[in-house]
């Protein structure tokens, strides 16, 4: 049978996956279908509009007003944004230096699997499962689409989709590529919930200022949800960014765990 | 010896953590078929040796050869002719037994059908409980059948026995002396030699990451230190210090007042001097314990010491 790793890793955390599924549909089921009572709602807009400009930034509530924008700025760019950060940083440090620290790496890696194969199919395992989370999470918002009145495209909730997988992947592979650098947990888990926090940093900052409109560019927050996928559809430049680093990463952690001694 | 004929051979192995060495130089050469034991105290580098045997670790200079291969070229293939147990058994998740062996058979492949509850049914492990709910005992029983299910050509096994019970520890020791009669070699550790002195044809001893002593079980044993503890009804606390003072071999002794007299010391050698030294007491109790392996790989450390000191 192939991928002996791959399958295990997945037949250990389906509960979890479950769970997380339930969740990422909880939060959809919580905001997306209130949109016809605040974001095209004419009382909310006014309220909105009565805020400091400077909040409505940081929140990327700027288009709440349309469905596109309602979805993003409640689901993918926030409350999702959140859960995806959660369970991407966690399974990535899961992969390798939680296993690590828990001292059960060892015996899997004295039977008869490679390092760099181990990295590569536990990083699979957890592309499948963020997989499986964006599909709940893009199948639900469709559902949602013509009983709320959103106005989606598939082709856009499909750009949208892949850009949110793109930056849970993200989290993961960085988490880790920390991991398996280290082999500490605290490390991996900082990496990966750090590259999102100060992406969302980033663009927060940006937002308030053209001068600082440059942080932009080094903000994974911006590269998922810069470009509004879920109006303007696929932004290939973002997904380049998203994707390729964590190509690079996965590549990083095969090599350093390939490298070095294994912690006890 | 030609390599073939060595299941695991080190030259000058040295580890060392950052500044720390955990590893000295050591100069192992394991013969195949043969079971050999490598004892001494927490830290002393049983587990970094074997560790680097499996690839786990990395030497820092010597040359390890295991199978014939290097374990850093040798890859997942070789790995899967060793079967090894570690020091410190981790096993979690909500799997059974059952399953997990499973996994570990799919990985290191070449589990004959019927293998796996063979192995269980000896040891007395239910495959069917969740293994996170296992006891450090039956954890203990999973892990050697994960290490044996396989019947690879070497075994390598950190602290096989601890947290098994006196029954399955003689299960255990049978199914040793089974994959010696079936050309399989065995290279085993413990800080206490009673745990594998039934099993092991030679015993390396290790200490502060060297190697004290290379010898065959029976050589080590009688060099080996061992409690000894006697209750004297009616005696006199002074002639009883004489009597046991001149008995070869036995040191700290310590005589208690009272009735009986209680005395204790440490007995090296055989027991016959110390035997003939009673004669004559009113012996009400007599404790002798296991050979010491703390004690008497220090007395092996003060023994090479003084020998060196002489010449």
């Amino acid at each position: 049978m192939i991928l002996p790793l791959t399958r295990r890793a997945l037949a250990d955390s389906w509960r979890s996956l479950l769970v997380w599924a339930l969740g990422v549909a909880g939060a959809v089921s919580l905001y997306v279908p209130l949109y016809p009572s605040i974001g095209g709602n004419a009382d909310m807009q006014a309220l909105l509009d009565s805020l400091p400009p400077e909040l409505i930034k940081t929140l990327n509530y700027e288009d709440i007003a349309t469905g596109a924008g309602y979805v993003q700025s409640t689901f993918y760019g926030l409350l999702g944004f959140v859960l995806l950060v959660i369970m991407a940083a966690a399974w990535g440090t899961g992969a390798v230096a939680g296993d690590e620290e828990a001292g059960s790496l060892e015996l899997t890696l004295a039977h008869g699997v490679g390092r760099v194969q181990l990295v590569l199919e536990r990083a699979l395992a957890i592309l499948v499962k963020l997989l499986v989370i964006t599909l709940v999470a893009g199948g639900l918002v469709l559902a949602y689409d013509a009983p709320a009145g959103l106005g989606l495209e598939v082709g856009d909730v499909a750009a949208m989709s892949a850009s949110w997988l793109g930056l849970g992947v993200l989290c993961a592979t960085a988490a880790l590529a920390l991991g398996a650098l280290t082999g500490r947990r605290v490390w991996a888990l900082t990496a990966g919930a750090g590259v999102a926090v100060v992406g969302y940093v980033l663009n927060a900052l940006a937002n308030q200022n053209a001068d600082l409109d440059d942080l932009h560019a080094v903000s994974p927050y911006y590269w998922m949800v810069g470009a509004s996928p879920l109006a303007e559809g696929w932004d290939g430049r973002g997904l380049a960014l998203l994707w390729g680093i964590s190509a690079a990463l996965v590549a990083v952690a095969a090599l350093a765990l390939a490298r070095r001694d294994l912690k006890s | 010896m030609s390599p073939t004929d060595s299941a695991v051979t080190t030259v000058a192995l040295r580890k060392h953590y950052g500044r720390r060495p955990a590893l000295r130089g050591i100069d192992l050469d394991i013969p195949r078929g043969s079971v050999f034991g490598v004892i001494g105290p927490n830290g002393a580098g049983k587990t970094t040796t074997m560790r680097i045997l499996l690839d786990l670790l990395r030497p820092s200079g010597g040359e390890v050869r295991v199978l014939g291969e290097t374990p850093r070229t040798g890859g997942p293939a070789l790995r899967r002719r060793i079967g090894y147990l570690p020091g410190e058994l981790t096993l979690q998740g909500r799997v059974t037994g059952r399953s997990l062996l499973a996994h570990y058979a799919e990985i290191s492949g070449g589990v004959r059908a019927g293998r796996i509850p063979e192995l269980a049914e000896r040891l007395g492990l239910d495959l069917d409980v969740h293994v996170r709910k296992l006891s450090k005992g039956n954890k203990q029983k999973l892990g050697i059948v994960q290490a044996f299910q396989h019947e690879p050509e070497l075994l390598v096994l950190d602290e096989p026995t601890s947290g098994l019970d006196p029954l399955v520890q003689a299960e255990f020791l049978r199914m040793v002396g089974e994959a010696r009669e079936n050309g399989q070699t065995v290279f085993l550790s413990s800080h206490v030699l009673s745990e594998i002195q039934q099993a092991a044809d030679r015993v390396a001893v290790l200490r502060d990451g060297e190697i004290v002593s290379v010898s065959d079980v029976e050589t080590l044993r009688r060099r080996a230190a061992r409690r000894v503890s006697v209750a004297l009804r009616g005696a006199d606390p002074a002639r009883v210090t004489a009597a046991l003072g001149a008995v070869g071999g036995l040191q700290d002794l310590h005589v208690d007042d009272g009735d009986p007299v209680r005395a204790t010391a440490t007995l090296a050698g055989e027991m016959q001097p110390l035997l003939s030294a009673l004669t004559g007491f009113h012996v009400a109790d007599l404790i002798a314990g296991e050979p010491d392996l703390e004690e008497s790989v220090l007395g092996l450390y003060r023994a090479e010491a003084v020998q060196g000191g002489a010449r």
